[in-house]
């Protein structure tokens, strides 16, 4: 497992950003770069040989547990960020009817 | 023999990264709820390997079944289209049918934005005043509301100034004698 994968899905969901060319598109690409987030914290508070921080379990070494408290809270405020986004594109679709950028544009949004 | 737990780990990297493409990459927005909650999925048992089964637990709940319904839903509720008919006469329905003028005029609209037309007459918001219709419109998710002036026989069609779907639909209102349309307008409520 290294942060380098971390680092990829990041990049892939960076270049959905900034290629979409549809508001719902662009907050699928934001859901994934979200996943790649916490997938690093995890990564890091995980140390070589460790084992799941449960005490009646645990050896010498155990996984940080903050980051795991952290990424819980990071999913929760994730999915109503992605509610809020959601109606917000609702919203744009009956005032401009249509969710495409570029159409948006042409019909004078983003003054 | 390699460790079995570090093949699975690579394997589901690899896994993770073609379903992160996949989603970026396709076209239709179906397709790409189904692919969202099997990324979730995946995700998850990334967790558990990274030592961080609580995560994994709320990951599944949250990432593989409540956002995918939120999706769903806004997706299929986004096309809607909410009149509210006040006027309750052959207007839109006559002869028992959906065949009155008014619902033929705003099919054509509709069609136009290949939005899905909903027509509600809820007794409720129908007994309110004909002074609360601006309030109707900015604090209910109703688009247009339909009410009759008793003097001329006209049909009022009343929504939201701001928005460019009404334009439209004066345009097209020109044609019909029997129809007028009125925009309110925006309310400031950044002071």
């Amino acid at each position: 497992m290294d942060p380098l994968l971390t680092f990829i899905v990041i990049l892939v969901g960076m270049y959905g950003l900034s290629t979409s060319k549809n508001i719902i598109k662009s907050v699928f690409s934001v859901t994934i770069m979200e996943s790649g987030v916490i997938l690093l914290f995890l990564n890091l508070g995980n140390t070589e040989g460790g084992s799941i921080p449960i005490v009646s379990r645990a050896s010498e070494v155990i996984a940080d547990p903050l980051p795991q408290a952290l990424m819980i809270t990071t999913i929760v405020i994730g999915s109503t960020v992605t509610a809020l986004a959601l109606m917000l594109c609702i919203k744009v679709f009956h005032h401009y009817g249509t969710v495409e950028w570029r159409e948006i544009l042409a019909r004078g949004g983003g003054k | 023999m390699p460790d079995m737990l570090e093949v699975t780990a690579y394997a589901l990297q690899v896994l993770l990264i073609l379903m992160a493409i996949a989603i970026v990459t396709h076209k239709n927005n179906g397709t790409i709820i189904i692919l969202i909650a099997v990324f979730s999925l995946v995700t998850a048992s990334l967790y558990v390997i990274n030592k961080a089964p609580d995560v994994a637990i709320a990951e599944v709940a949250i990432g593989s079944a409540i956002i995918p319904l939120i999706y769903v839903i806004s997706i299929s509720r986004q096309r809607e289209f909410i009149v509210l008919d006040k006027a309750m006469d052959d207007f839109i329905i006559s002869d028992n049918s959906f065949t009155g003028v008014g619902y033929i005029f705003l099919k054509r609209f509709t069609d136009f934005y290949h939005l899905e037309l909903n027509i509600s007459n809820d007794v409720r918001l129908c007994s309110l005043g004909a002074g609360r219709d601006q309030l109707l419109c900015e604090e209910t998710n109703v688009d247009l509301i339909i009410t009759k002036d008793e003097d001329t026989g006209k049909y009022i069609l009343k929504g939201k100034e701001s928005s460019i779907l009404m334009n439209k639909l004066k345009q097209m209102a020109k044609d019909y004698e029997m129809i007028e349309v009125v925009t309110f307008k925006d309310r400031d409520f950044g002071d």
